[in-house]
């Protein structure tokens, strides 16, 4: 700006100095030009008034300082040259039909003006005619308006120079004076600022556009606080991402499902998750407008859903919003399994029931072996039931049925009772059974307590070896009592550790029918353990054997009289 | 001009880490189908190392034209041309990948074979691919460090397994074949250990400029 007013001030100064010296020049010389022409016409008139008085002497005479500059040529009547200050009159040629001698000729007085050769000079010429016919003329050399120009030139450029030099320093003061006070302008306060009141309009436009920027800048601050507070309280993970992959906004359950603690501002998206599966549904999501899937982070399983944002048929990016459905996913997966397993469990029974039933309606069978085809149908009848019973057992327990309300139980003589039916069993398999421990009191409901030791009892002997054993003990544990129940059988291995208690499960996968039972013992324990406030442990492993531990809530402060009543 | 530079090396950075999730993708897909012996997993591992491959000639295409067309200088040189680099052994860690579920395919190795060590292998070279990927999208020099002293976990896992399969040979508790195979996929388990301590270094060399 300061360069630009600088440069305009010198471009007029220097142009306005060439125009001016020019026309000064131009003018000058006019006017010497004429003062010339008339000095030579007064002096043409005075030779000629001298020679007629004196005659040709007094071309002779007039060697007068000052007249050397002047040539003098007296030409005849017959244009031949009688006298010439300069050159010797034999050489010279006829001078009739010069310019100036044909008008003297003809009108009295003539004059004329010519270039010399060599443009530097201009040759002005005067002639008068004499009374005798003859023709004075007088000729003087001027230069010419370059010539003179030339002449000047010295002065002229250093005047030049110096109104160059002082323009110079007036440009860049004044430029700067200019300058300056727009420099020095205040923005932050528009209307503080003093100097041109030519701008005063701007500075309150200014002013007010100020203002309202802040109110808008206020306000989108309140809307972004006021979604963050929204997405902030969220369990669903939301996630803006930009056009070019950076993620614009990100709620703080989304950073802790995505794992990820602290983003850098303009973090893409890929840096913060690069796993495919969520680069896919990003890209589709900008194909397609909207997408969906779920992918495993970190155990956790999320579940996408990307819809890209378009304004006005411009892609701006992308929304996703994550869900946590580990749980779900793994209820439903139970449930599968528990829907397939309950299907399964009763269908082979009823298979078997309906196989045999319709040989024996064909009368396709032998009668000696009819018994043992009733026999069959009896015991997968019972074995249906017992299945049924377990599940009604299981869902009741799944509810917490209301009649089973916790109180007083002595443990050692529940235990015994629970296991009393068991001995025959546990004689047919060449298990000893032994019972240890003290009697002690728990908070418990008496049927779960006794279907928690019956059916870790049942396992312990049925999935033992032949001759093997079995010892539970009962014993108090500071404020808890522990209920143990260990054996010496085949074990279960780390793997299947975790999912024993899950309904159906069986480490057994081939369901072979030589160890009878429904799959849902361990899971009726657990639930039923869970409903005391009792906890399970498990210490087992393949070739060993197994110890269940389950640990009660102890009751300090019995109430005998409803356990007697109880028992 | 400079814009626009910027705009293609976030784009570079970005197929980077995208062909260095596909790795992590291959790799773990070939170290599920060892623990599970499964075959069709062990189907999709040479589909994912394509993948990689074409993924590798983009991203080197892409940083020659880079190379070119704007001739870079100091650190983008350095982004570029270690970016040329890393992907030649990000490709390698997918092809090795491919080679183990081929192996596991072909040999049928069954989850009940005796392979702890060279799962506990094969979870180690997964960390070192994350940790050397994460390095380079975090720009962590310390990560990249802690990957290349990794190297030695890897390593002797490594020869875990070799005295492992020597035992297993000497009681003939194991099929001399399939220990040949296990040894074999422990060995592409330790190359690609190997691998990623190379993306480690060059993810070093783009921040620091010097070759540890």
């Amino acid at each position: 700006m300061t360069k630009r007013i600088f440069y305009t001030i010198m471009t007029v100064a220097v142009s306005v100095m060439l125009a001016s010296s020019l026309l000064f020049m131009t003018a000058l010389y006019s006017y010497f030009s004429r003062t010339h022409m008339a000095q030579l016409k007064r002096q043409t008139e005075l030779f000629a008034a001298g020679i007629e008085a004196i005659g040709a002497d007094y071309l002779d005479i007039t060697d007068l300082p000052g007249e050397e500059d002047y040539r003098t040529t007296w030409i005849g009547v017959d244009g031949g040259v009688l006298f010439d200050s300069l050159k010797n009159p034999g050489e010279m040629e006829n001078h009739l039909e010069r310019e100036e001698v044909k008008s003297a000729l003809a009108t009295g007085y003539g004059e004329s003006q010519r270039y010399s050769s060599t443009l530097t000079q201009k040759l002005l010429y005067s002639a008068k005619r004499l009374s005798d016919g003859t023709v004075i003329r007088l000729s003087v050399a001027q230069s010419s308006l370059l010539a003179l120009t030339m002449g000047m030139v010295q002065p002229i450029l250093i005047i030049l120079l110096a109104a160059l030099l002082i323009s110079v320093l007036l440009a860049s003061n004044l430029s700067k004076r200019i300058v300056k006070p727009l420099n020095e302008l205040d923005l932050d306060d528009p209307l503080s600022n003093q100097g041109y009141d030519e701008l005063s309009g701007l500075f309150h436009r200014i002013d007010a556009q100020k203002k309202q920027i802040k109110s808008q800048s206020e306000e989108l601050s309140r809307r972004q606080s006021e979604f963050e507070a929204v997405t902030g309280g969220m369990s669903e993970g939301i996630v803006l991402i930009g056009h070019s992959g950076e993620i614009l906004s990100i709620n703080p359950s989304a950073r802790r499902l995505l794992g990820c603690d602290e983003i850098a501002p303009g973090a893409k998206m890929i840096e913060i998750n690069r796993s495919v599966g969520l680069t896919e549904i990003l890209e589709r999501a900008e194909r397609e407008g909207s997408s969906e899937g779920t992918i495993r982070v970190r155990d956790r399983i999320l579940r996408l859903d990307a819809s890209s944002v378009v304004s006005e048929g411009v892609s701006l990016g992308c929304a996703l919003l994550i869900l946590d459905v580990t749980e779900r996913e793994k209820a439903e997966e139970q449930r599968r399994e528990f829907t397939a397993n309950v299907s399964h469990e009763l269908k082979t029974p009823l298979q078997t029931i309906s196989g045999s039933a319709e040989l024996l309606a064909g009368g396709l069978v032998k009668s000696e072996d009819v018994p043992g085809f009733a026999k069959s149908i009896y015991s997968e009848s019972k074995r249906l039931i017992q299945l049924v019973e377990d599940i009604i057992g299981l869902s009741r327990l799944d509810e917490g049925a209301p009649d089973m309300a916790v109180k007083s139980v002595e443990l050692f003589s529940q235990t015994k009772a629970a296991l009393s039916g068991l001995y025959s069993k546990a004689g047919e398999q060449g298990v000893s059974v032994e019972l240890t421990g003290e009697s002690v009191y728990i908070k418990g409901v008496p049927q779960l307590t006794q279907s928690i030791v019956y059916n870790l009892a049942d396992n312990a002997i049925k999935y033992n070896r032949r001759g093997g054993w079995v010892k539970i003990t009962v014993a108090p544990d500071g404020d808890r009592a522990t209920l143990c129940v260990e054996d010496g059988g085949i074990g279960i291995p780390e793997s299947e550790q975790e999912r024993i208690f899950e309904r159906f499960y069986r480490v057994d996968k081939s369901r072979s029918k030589e160890i009878s039972g429904t799959g849902l013992g361990l899971s009726i324990v657990k639930h039923s353990a869970r409903l005391q406030g009792a906890r399970l442990s498990l210490d087992s492993a393949p070739g060993r054997g197994t110890r269940i531990t389950v640990s009660f809530v102890r009751d300090l402060e019995p109430d005998k009289g409803q356990d007697m009543q109880n028992m | 001009m400079r814009l626009r530079f910027d705009e293609q090396l976030g784009l570079l950075h970005r197929e980077l880490i995208a062909m260095g999730a596909l790795c992590e993708d291959a790799i773990a897909t070939a170290a599920k189908a060892l623990a599970e012996g499964s075959r069709s997993l062990a189907m999709k591992a040479p589909e994912l190392s394509s993948e990689i491959a074409h993924r590798e000639r983009l991203i080197e295409s892409m940083c020659m034209k880079l190379l070119l067309s704007q001739q870079p200088v100091a650190k983008d040189l350095r982004v570029i041309s270690s970016a040329l680099k890393m992907v030649t052994d990000l490709e390698r860690i997918g092809d090795n990948s491919g080679d183990i579920a081929e192996i596991v395919g072909m040999a049928n190795i069954e989850p009940t074979d005796n392979t702890h060590t060279i799962q506990d292998m094969a979870r180690a070279a997964i960390r070192m691919v994350t940790d050397s990927i994460d390095a380079f999208v975090k720009r962590d020099v310390a990560l990249a460090r802690v990957v290349i002293e990794y190297d030695d976990v890897v390593d002797g896992l490594f020869n875990r397994v070799k005295a492992e399969l020597k035992e297993q040979l000497a009681d003939r508790s194991q099929n001399s074949e399939k220990a040949l195979d296990l040894l074999m996929i422990a060995k592409y388990f330790e190359r690609i250990g190997d691998h990623a301590v190379e993306v480690a270094r060059w993810v070093l060399y783009s921040i620091t400029g010097s070759r540890e």
